[in-house]
């Protein structure tokens, strides 16, 4: 037989099945359960674990056809060992009140499709209150660290009709409180309780509505304090799955088939199982700390219609209109997801002026750029982007969402960055609330009031990281220019090139003050001047003299006349090394103080606030001497200067010298060489 | 693997999307079923199973069967001349 099958493979499918699958899959807008399914298959076939596994989850997340899931389910086990397990660990008990076999077969899927690695314990059905008193039970050897309370409506012991609703709803409640405590106090568990399904068949018809001791009312109050109880100090530990919703979602006929419930004790319809078990686990892995935490949103055709590149800033498809409407309901949902904690981000290939243009000046924008921790629009490719939004926030890529309405970029970022989940958008913008609002693993355990608070700080966080790492690499690029400065005296080599330099600097030029050669010259040959003449090499060019400062010594006053640098050196920490020269050429000269001035120009806003950020003080009575606009600032010369150390620089002037060759005045050897070398490398 | 005589069921059709059914369920890919498999011919076709099964099939055909039909096909060709007729 084994052959026949293998001839029939042969006969119909030629091609490679997970070409074949993933042509499937990439040709839908929303890949079905089945397709996902099929490429798993085939993955697994060709030996590819860790993707069979993801197309497994995808094919869970698709859908659910509970047959496919116990494929999944099945594909997964074959391969649970050759992917790497959740770090988060569970043993699980399921306590049920109905037949929970499928249910406990497919959540150990579920919940590793959630994060967490579980092992299930499945109690006999009905036996969930003598498992949890008998210390000789299979659940006590168990011993779990989650007891799910799988039991539906029909376990709640509350009658048609109560003459006294308050009093019945509270001893039905204790009886179910008094579970939570034991499973608690015996194993220190935690409890998922699953919530009563108020079933649609009401004798009273509407008048359950309006009397409170109707069953419905007597089940939804019992819901209501059971919620009230879990939320409460005496409730800690203990979550509700809010099956109501669930089975409303789908509808509560479809929720429970009395035909299976009869003939098979099913009380939640096999159609709905997978659900149960994908928000149980949800629920189960919020409460060990596995949920996401950062939803990264594109923009076009998600968060607005249309192309904003093509369209422009008031083009884009928001508020009026059937299509406009869509998207700002999606707005709307998104924002109340940042309400309850979750962190937003965009990912966008886009202009990113013409974004914050968008987020800025259309009115109809419900999200404002304080909403988003992290934006990046750009031309980057959406996985290296959406990997870049992770680092900047600090979180792991584990913790992201990634929303787009574009198939091919929802692969891209599946293959490239697979732990990030990707939720699929359908072709009509009127479903993408449901398809968000039906993603489950946002689920949190409690609600604080920093949770709303949670972007602003993610944002603070954000842009810190975004410094530091601009910086680092800043940093690490400027080291890795191997960078080296001389730092010479004026000189009949230099005096040329300096009085061209001061002629024509513009931008990193504190006083622009236009000496003469001659005048540079006369500085040259006057002993109250000191002077530093810089060259730089970088291990790609030799740059020449490309800085000069030029101070002029009176009494125990080094004054700054000049201070420049070619712009095309400007960003390279060399301004900092050589206020750290002139620190040590002050102290040589025996000066007790550093005066600057800066006057304004056109061009040399840049270094307008450079004294202050090197410690210098303004000095107002100094204002206005070199010219309208001017400031003055004054240091006391400090020990030494702390520089970045980021070029290495050789100090060729004579320490406290204003002319080539002579020592200062307080030196005692007159006859010391004149061209005498302090080498000294300045590198940390 | 299964003692199947009889006919085959194929890969297409109805036949394909009744073995599909099997299969997921069952969690055998290579299995084959035949116009005569019953439960008993089948490793894992129990109770739970069978419920499993006949919920899937209803799903993936978009029938109901009756409460005597859920434990009354004789065998898997009866089944599937039955899915047969309501798909078509």
């Amino acid at each position: 037989m084994q052959h026949v099958e293998a001839a029939d493979e042969q006969a119909g499918r030629s091609q490679d099945p997970v070409a074949r699958a993933l042509a499937t899959v990439s040709g839908e807008q929303v890949p079905t359960q089945r397709a996902c399914l099929d490429l798993a298959r085939a993955l697994s076939g060709a030996g590819d674990a860790g993707r069979a596994v993801r197309w497994a989850f995808a094919s869970i997340d698709a859908g659910e056809d509970f047959a496919g899931w116990l494929a999944a389910s099945r594909l997964w086990q074959r391969h649970r060992d050759d992917v790497p397990r959740p770090a988060r660990r569970a043993r699980v008990a399921v306590l049920g009140s109905y037949t929970t076999t499928q249910l406990t077969g497919l959540l150990p899927l579920a919940c590793a499709r959630a994060g967490v690695d579980v092992e299930v314990y499945e109690c006999g059905y009905g036996l969930y209150r003598q498992e949890l008193l008998d210390p000789s039970s299979g659940l006590h050897a168990f011993d779990p660290d989650v007891v799910v309370l799988a039991v539906d409506a029909a376990e709640v012991d509350l009658p048609q009709l109560a003459d006294d609703p308050e009093a019945a709803v509270e001893a039905e409640l204790g009886r179910w409180t008094s579970l939570w405590d034991l499973a608690r106090e015996r194993f220190g568990a935690r409890v998922v309780q699953h919530g009563v399904v108020v079933p649609p068949d009401e004798p009273l018809g509407h008048l359950a509505a309006r009397v409170p001791g109707s069953r419905s009312a007597l089940l939804r109050r019992l819901q209501e304090r059971m919620g009230e109880v879990a939320a409460s100090e005496a409730g800690r530990g203990v979550a509700l799955v809010d099956c109501e919703r669930l089975a409303s979602d789908v509808g509560k006929r479809v929720w429970s088939d009395p035909r299976y419930v009869h003939a098979a004790k099913q009380a939640v319809s096999l159609a709905c199982v997978p659900l149960l078990a994908r928000h149980t686990a949800a629920v189960l892995a919020a409460q060990l700390g596995a949920s996401r935490k950062c939803l990264v949103l594109d923009l076009d055709n998600t968060l607005w219609g249309g192309v904003l590149g093509e369209v422009g800033v008031h083009g884009i498809a928001l508020g009026a209109g059937a299509a406009g409407e869509a998207f700002s309901a999606f707005q709307r949902h998104v924002l109340a997801l940042k309400d309850k904690g979750v962190v937003l981000a965009v990912c966008s290939k886009n202009d990113e002026h013409l974004v914050r243009e968008a987020f800025e000046q259309n009115p109809e924008m419900l999200l404002s750029l304080d909403d988003v921790a992290v934006l990046r629009a750009s031309w980057q490719d959406k996985p290296t982007a959406v990997r870049g939004i992770a680092a900047a926030l600090g979180i792991g890529e584990d913790a992201l969402v990634f929303v787009d309405d574009n198939p091919a970029e929802r692969e891209a970022v599946r293959e490239l960055a697979p732990a990030v989940d990707v939720v699929p958008l359908p072709a009509e913008p009127a479903g993408y609330v449901a398809a968000l609002s039906r993603y489950p693993f946002f689920e949190t355990d409690a609600l604080t009031a920093e949770d709303a608070a949670r972007t602003a700080q993610y944002r603070a966080r954000a842009q810190v990281a975004e410094q530091r790492e601009s910086a680092g690499s800043l940093e690490d690029f400027l080291r890795g220019l191997d960078m080296r400065a001389e730092v010479a005296p004026l000189g009949p080599e230099n005096v040329a090139r300096v009085a061209q330099l001061l002629g024509k600097t513009n931008q990193f030029n504190l006083t622009t003050r236009r000496h003469s050669l001659a005048d540079v010259e006369s500085f040259a040959a006057d002993p109250a001047w000191h002077a530093q003449v810089v060259r730089l090499r970088d291990r790609f060019a030799d740059h020449g003299v490309v800085g000069v400062l030029l101070a002029r010594r009176a009494g125990a006053v080094l004054e700054v006349d000049s201070w420049l640098m070619s712009c095309r050196v400007i960003g390279r920490t060399l301004e900092d090394e050589m206020f750290g020269v002139l620190v040590r050429q002050a102290r040589a000269a025996g000066c007790t103080r550093l005066r600057g001035t800066y006057v304004p120009t056109a061009k040399n806003g840049q270094v307008a606030g450079l004294y202050e950020r090197l410690g210098f003080t303004r000095d107002e009575s100094a204002d206005g001497a070199a010219g309208e606009g001017a400031t003055g600032w004054v240091l006391e010369v400090p020990e030494e200067a702390a520089t970045p150390g980021l070029v290495a620089v050789q100090v060729d002037v004579a320490a406290g010298t204003g002319p080539r060759g002579a020592r200062g005045l307080q030196q005692d050897g007159d006859e010391v060489p004149a061209q005498r070398r302090q080498e000294q490398e300045v590198s940390r | 693997m299964s003692e199947t005589t009889g006919e085959l069921l194929g890969e297409d059709g109805v036949d394909g999307r009744v073995l599909r059914v099997f299969r997921d369920v069952l969690g055998d890919e290579e299995l084959q079923l035949s116009e005569t498999t019953t439960a008993k011919d089948v490793p894992g076709w129990d109770s739970l199973a069978h419920v499993n099964i006949m919920f899937s099939l209803e799903s993936e055909f978009g029938v109901q069967f009756t409460d005597a039909q859920m434990t009354s096909f004789a065998d898997v060709g009866e089944l599937r001349r039955f899915l047969a007729s309501a798909a078509g």
